[in-house]
């Protein structure tokens, strides 16, 4: 301390107990705060889990089907206008269109031939299973995979699949039970490996590949497959005529970046333009009630902060009121104003550090307790950096307001 | 404006056509301060004579820049002080005016040890064999340890004035230093501080309303 008789006599008439009750009052405020926010960020993952790759904040949409337009496929399609469109609403981030494969598949269960027949041969897979399928793909900033497994060459072994969580769950439930086949979990699956047969629409030209299935979507109601896949094998399999046929290139099914999910005027601007939304809306919604009650409790944690922090502020104010002319004194001596106001501003920093830790331990503590049955439930839990991060741009600001009025007033007593 | 103005020393005070906002309007008879020009110089020792009322603590408040409730200029080394922002007066508060209030502005909680540290801590002008030799001269070492306010008015007054002196100064500042002590203590405190003015090269300005501090060859003012 650079002046330890001026703290000696300014830290006279400090009231403990109006300390002690900012200390609470901030404790209990930063803690609220800090403590839905972070139980937010632990629990968040519940409500997104099925499709932790997929940001909430997409939207999968396509045109209604009605009656009129089962005669004339292409009316289904987004031209570059619908597009464009789309595009200009100030809700919208981004938008990606979903490829479709222009040639068909069919897909066996067990490994391709490939080694007895090389790539490009038709051959016979080993499994007996078999279904006809058809591929999408967009693009691959939308999903969230980490990369190397969301990445195709054509030298990759395996092409990643993601296919819609319905379809294991009709599998399971609808055609398993009737034929009394076993039921399989996602993870079984994915251990299941499959032989892709890629035809082309003509019928000349046959391709065998191994493929697997890399993760489950309940937003994407397709089977989706890495972008680069899809061009590749368009080129390969149409002979570059794909490319050219711009009209078979439009897209059926549009995925949006939504800048605010919560805008209200997106389901209406939605069904006005006749467009639906896929995925299960439920799980968003239940996300939308958390989000609301975590704004009402940090709502409440934010009010008890600032009384927390006009408390300090106004014991701090009538602790220097009751030192006027201490201050006028010191002052006069030839004291500057900061090193007047350094006993105040220790007390303030030490007040509000003790309050932002006790917050801090509280907070993990709690988190303690709940992080078991939430991990229990499936959610993945945060990181506690949102607590600290948190607790430390409000310490920040709480310490900064409180400098800054006793700066000002230790100056308004100078003359 | 920086004190760097200044440095090393302010040689002199100018007052110039200097009056008090609350005399405006009224007549000013003969006086050599207010709406004149006065030049107070480093090494001279003034004694400004005022009846109450007649502004001599306003004047002091003015040229320690306490206050600046007036026309007119006020210029240190011939610079309009103005301009002087508040960390260059507590530069000059603790380099170069050194000033003693009336009421002597003591901390009646600290001891009376605190009280001269308090100010001798800023610049560590005295060391603690002066301070306690001034001590003893003015008789009040063996309060050295009392808080200022179990003191009496003149123990006060002659502690202060041990305060006043704790820093370098050019000019020193003593509005009635002397008002509660008797002869024998005035003749003491005018001693120190005639020693600790020489010492620095300094002046001396000092108020009286009859009772004056005792220095050799002061200039009088009429206020």
């Amino acid at each position: 301390m650079k002046y330890p008789l001026v703290s000696r006599l300014l830290r006279r008439n400090t009231s403990t107990a109006r300390i002690a009750g900012f200390i609470l009052s901030n404790f209990i405020g930063l803690t609220i705060v800090a403590g839905a926010l972070q139980f937010y960020n632990d629990a968040r993952s519940l409500w997104h889990e099925e499709d932790s790759f997929v940001r909430s904040d997409y939207l999968v949409v396509n045109k209604k089907v009605t009656s009129v337009h089962t005669l004339d496929l292409s009316a289904n399609d987004f031209t570059p206008e619908d597009i464009a469109d789309i595009e200009a609403q100030p809700w919208v981030r981004s938008v990606g269109e979903f490829k479709k494969a222009a040639f068909r598949v069919n897909t066996h269960v067990g490994f391709a031939d490939i080694e007895r027949h090389g790539r490009g041969n038709p051959s016979r897979s080993s499994g007996t299973l078999s279904t006809a399928m058809f591929f999408e793909a967009v693009p691959d900033s939308f999903l969230d995979i980490p990369l190397h497994e969301w990445h195709w060459t054509p030298e990759s072994p395996e092409v990643p699949v993601v296919i819609s969580k319905d379809y294991l769950a009709l599998y399971n439930f609808g055609f398993a039970a009737a034929a009394g086949l076993p039921q399989l979990s996602g993870t079984t699956v994915s251990g299941i490996p499959l032989a892709l047969e890629l035809t082309s629409e003509d019928g000349s030209k046959r391709l065998t590949l191994n493929g697997r299935v890399a993760a489950y979507s309940k937003r994407f109601n397709t089977i989706l497959v890495p972008e680069t896949f899809i061009d590749y094998m368009n080129e390969e399999l149409t002979d570059g005529q794909h490319s050219a046929d711009t009209v078979a290139q439009n897209p059926s099914r549009l995925i949006i970046d939504v800048s605010s999910p919560g805008d209200t005027a997106i389901g209406p601007w939605l069904e006005q333009h006749n467009l639906e939304v896929a995925g299960d809306k439920s799980a968003s919604s239940a996300a939308y009630l958390l989000k609301i009650i975590v704004t009402i409790v940090v709502s409440i944690g934010s009010v008890i902060s600032l009384l927390s922090l006009f408390i300090l502020m106004l014991s701090i104010s009538l602790l220097m009121e009751k030192n006027r002319s201490k201050l006028h004194s010191l002052l006069m001596l030839g004291y500057n104003p900061d090193d007047v106001a350094t006993p105040y501003w220790n007390i303030i920093t030490i007040s509000c550090c003790g309050a932002t830790l006790m917050s801090a331990a509280a907070i993990a503590i709690m988190r303690a307790f709940y992080l078991t049955p939430l991990k229990a439930l499936g959610a993945e839990g945060g990181t506690f950096w949102t607590t600290i991060l948190t607790l430390a741009i409000m310490a920040a600001l709480i310490i900064g307001l409180n400098f800054l009025s006793v700066y000002r007033r230790v100056i308004s007593t100078w003359r | 404006m920086s004190t760097s103005a200044y440095l090393p020393h302010i040689e002199e005070i100018t007052l110039s056509e200097m009056l008090p906002r609350v005399f405006v309007g009224e007549s000013i008879p003969n006086s050599a301060v207010w709406l004149t020009n006065l030049t107070f110089r480093r090494g001279k020792n003034y004694l400004v004579e005022a009846p109450s009322g007649g502004g001599k603590s306003s004047l002091m408040s003015y040229l320690y820049g306490n206050r600046r409730d007036f026309k007119g200029k006020l210029l240190f080394n011939g610079v309009d002080t103005a301009a002087l922002r508040l960390p260059d007066w507590q530069e000059i508060r603790r380099r170069h005016i050194a000033y003693l209030p009336q009421d002597l502005s003591l901390f009646p909680e600290l001891t009376a040890i605190d009280n001269i540290k308090l100010k001798n801590s800023l610049t560590d002008h005295l060391d603690m064999q002066r301070i306690m030799e001034w001590m003893r001269r003015l008789g009040i070492d063996t309060r050295a340890d009392y808080p200022a306010r179990k003191m009496s008015i003149g123990q006060q007054q002659r502690l202060a004035i041990i305060r006043a002196l704790a820093m370098p100064f050019d000019f020193l500042i003593l509005d009635e230093p002397v008002s509660h002590l008797d002869s024998a203590n005035n003749l003491i405190a005018a001693e120190i501080i005639a020693e600790e003015v020489a010492r620095q090269g300094a002046a001396v300005i000092s108020t009286s309303v009859g009772n004056p501090i005792l220095l050799h060859s002061a200039i009088n003012i009429k206020l």
